[in-house]
């Protein structure tokens, strides 16, 4: 009895420590979850007033078969596979340079931060003027090395690839700062053991490092998936409210925001919100079926060596 | 509840009691002194939101202003809210959480669909009837233009409030080089593209789209994107042939459209364009870009198959209720808006701010040819308004605007031929306003 009673009163106290967190978490995601599903298949339905006339499947039928609906599921796509390893791959590549480097590194960390914690919207408007076709600081480069300048932001050729370039740059300094953390943690003594049986600088990497930092990695990559997934403010700033020339840089979350509050369509905009949601969700399950078959404590190559 | 037995107890009564006695004397101060309370505090308060920045926030703060110190029964506190998107946005948003404010700035395009929302009021009972309402003299004395986007279905929603219209910035030294004269016609646009050409120049800039120039030859041809009678002709032959001209001029660098620049501006002040396509209301912006010496002028858009027409644009104010009608509140937001049609009041916000007089007799005060005569670009705008039109506002506008600059920017960035792209898209206009419905 009396240890009962010490548990309600404990487990009352420990819900009173969560409730300011759970009451946001509520509110603010499970409440606009719950309320994207069932908006989804509201299909006539008076958004001010919260009354629904009619229920059904036809916001989803409208957006598959809506031509915009389907560019935007492709432009995600090319980006998210066009962005992502390459951010993963840089971010890599500059982390182990600052981790082996000695002098000014906090100098270099800083730099490579900074995009993370300056604002998008001004990020963009620099951008903007480095692409810009006539006067940009990217086009001059071009002309030095003899290129013809290029409409980075007016060519529906170009303007994903910008897209892509602008992501890249503004994700490295995170992903950095995940990777500087993942390098710190691993024991100092893999390396020596393996600079002892003779291993050289690739060998260590790519069967010490690389396998130790793997936990890091998947993190930082399904962390970078989900982000990609979701872009919208790059775009919204860098194209001037616009989805890219003739539509190329129409992603998902565009898509949902302008069937939102452009076209007022609540009902198609939660739908495609769901789907994204799917689409996210079945992309981070296959991540992590990968992943499990990796064993995270005990890396391969270590795993050998000790037998 | 133990704790608080003894001391704190009576810490709590001693606050009861004091408070208690604090309520009543103010009711006692109120019953016996009524003149206590200021003006001030009686006061309906108005909540009026706009999408004006800088120069233009500060010439509505002094409106505003000077209507609160005419009043003595209401009050306007007016709020920027950022960009008409945003502010709009924001409406939508406030409308779903019941917090409206009485009045906005909103385009007449949007009065349809906030209409079928319900939150917008019918200004009838204001407007031409009622104790306050507009004579027929003064009703007649704004410009049918700006008025007629006021009515929608046969009844008043809006009053016009920041109006401009598209016309045409000039680079009068790069003319004067070429012995160009200021185009009057679309021949005349060719003929100087022809001259310029070879020497590398423009003879036309637009803004990102020229979706508006489009409408106004379409006009000066006979129709609209989209007729009175909301049938669509977005994809006749007369935009076609209309888009088509444009297009080549794009295509055979005889023009260019301003693209993520958005305006048009920053290229034309650089000076090697004859002719820029602009709203009058962004005199004030191309002033700042000129570098100084930037030798320009402005003039009416030329004629096309004979004709003028030139797109007005800009603002009106409609009053906005959460379903139920606050009359106080209702009353003093019309007096707003009756305030802001009179002629002086029209006149000080056309000066400050480069927007167009409302009133016919504001147009021919003295006041106004006397800042017409200092401020010469302004001239154009002014000479423009007998070719004004509007394009028709319906429900669905918003998702109609979205396909149709969604069709001119195939055309212009993914160097479609408007025969090829403005069909498809008018089809689809058809079945949004269909949809609409």
């Amino acid at each position: 009895m009396i240890n009962q009673k010490i548990t309600w009163k404990e487990s009352i106290k420990g819900w009173l420590f969560v409730l300011p967190m759970l009451i946001g978490v509520t509110v603010f995601s499970l409440y606009p979850i719950v309320k994207s599903f069932l908006m989804s298949t509201y299909t006539d339905y008076d958004f001010i007033n919260d009354v629904v006339y009619k229920k059904g499947i036809a916001n989803f039928q409208y957006i598959f078969q809506d031509p915009n609906f389907i560019t935007a599921i492709k432009n995600t796509l090319i980006f998210v596979i066009g962005a992502v390893p390459i951010t993963i791959i840089l971010s890599l590549f500059f982390a182990v340079l600052l981790f082996n480097i000695k002098k000014l590194a906090g100098f270099f960390r800083t730099i490579y931060f900074l995009p993370f914690v300056t604002s998008t919207i001004a990020i963009s408007m620099v951008w903007t003027w480095i692409f810009n076709s006539r006067s940009g600081l990217a086009n001059y480069f071009l002309g030095l090395l003899g290129i013809n300048p290029i409409d980075w932001l007016n060519s529906p050729k170009y303007a994903m690839l910008t897209l892509i370039i602008i992501s890249v740059w503004k994700g490295l300094g995170f992903n950095i700062i995940l990777l500087l953390a993942g390098l710190g943690n691993i024991d100092k003594r893999y390396k020596e053991a393996a600079t002892i049986d003779g291993a050289n600088a690739w060998q260590t990497f790519f069967h010490v490092i690389l396998p130790q930092l793997s936990p890091t990695l998947v993190f930082v990559f399904i962390n970078s998936i989900i982000g990609h997934f979701k872009v919208f403010d790059e775009i919204f700033a860098v194209f001037g409210g616009q989805p890219g020339p003739s539509k190329s840089a129409l992603t998902m979350v565009f898509y949902i925001y302008q069937q939102f509050w452009a076209s007022n369509n609540y009902g198609r905009a939660a739908a495609a919100s769901v789907i994204l949601f799917a689409m996210i969700m079945v992309v981070t399950v296959i991540q992590w079926q990968i992943a499990k078959k990796f064993d995270f404590s005990r890396p391969t190559k270590v795993r050998t060596n000790k037998k | 509840m133990g704790i608080l037995k003894g001391k704190n107890m009576k810490k709590l009564k001693l606050f009861g009691i004091s408070s208690a006695a604090l309520m009543s004397a103010s009711v006692i101060t109120a019953g016996i002194s009524p003149v206590v309370t200021t003006a001030a505090d009686k006061k309906t308060e108005i909540v009026l939101w706009d999408a004006m920045n800088g120069p233009y926030a500060k010439a509505m703060e002094t409106m505003v202003q000077a209507f609160n110190d005419s009043q003595s029964k209401y009050i306007v506190k007016v709020q920027h809210q950022g960009t008409y998107q945003t502010l709009n946005e924001k409406i939508i948003a406030s409308a779903k959480s019941k917090t409206l404010p009485d009045l906005s700035q909103a385009t007449y395009t949007q009065v349809p669909d906030l209409k079928k929302m319900g939150i917008i009021t019918n200004l009838d009972p204001y407007m031409v009837n009622g104790k306050n309402k507009l004579s027929e003299k003064k009703l007649n004395n704004i410009y049918p233009g700006f008025l007629s986007s006021s009515k929608y279905e046969g009844h008043y929603y809006s009053v016009p409030l920041s109006k401009s219209v598209r016309i045409m910035d000039v680079n009068t030294a790069l003319l004067k080089k070429y012995n160009l004269e200021i185009p009057k016609t679309w021949d005349d646009v060719d003929h100087i593209a022809q001259v310029l050409k070879k020497d590398g120049k423009f003879a036309v800039g637009f803004d990102k789209s020229f979706d508006m120039e489009l409408e106004g030859m379409t006009k000066a041809a006979g129709t609209k994107f989209i007729t009175s009678k909301e049938k669509v002709q977005f994809g006749s032959k007369t935009v076609v042939d209309a888009a088509t001209k444009l297009y080549n001029m794009i295509n055979n660098k005889e023009a260019w459209t301003a693209g993520v620049d958005i305006y048009g501006t920053k290229r034309f002040v650089e000076g090697n364009t004859a002719l820029y396509f602009a709203s009058s209301a962004g005199i004030t912006a191309t002033k700042e870009a000129a570098p100084e010496g930037f030798e320009w002028t402005t003039a009416v858009v030329p004629s096309y198959k004979g004709k003028i027409a030139t797109e007005l644009a800009g603002n009106d104010l409609v009053m906005l209720n959460n379903g139920k009608t606050n009359k106080a509140k209702s009353a003093g937001a019309w007096a707003f808006m009756k305030f802001m049609l009179q002629d002086k009041q029209t006149l000080n916000w056309a000066t400050s701010t480069g927007y167009l007089p409302l009133t016919k007799t504001a147009t021919k005060s003295e006041t106004y040819k006397k800042y017409l005569s200092e401020n010469p670009l302004a001239k154009a705008a002014s000479q423009s308004l007998p070719y004004g039109f509007q394009s028709t506002a319906f429900l669905g506008y918003n998702d109609y605007r979205t396909e149709m600059t969604s069709a001119v920017d195939q055309v212009l960035t993914n160097n479609k031929a408007p025969k090829d792209v403005f069909p498809a898209s008018a089809k689809k206009m058809k079945e949004i306003i269909k949809d609409a419905k």
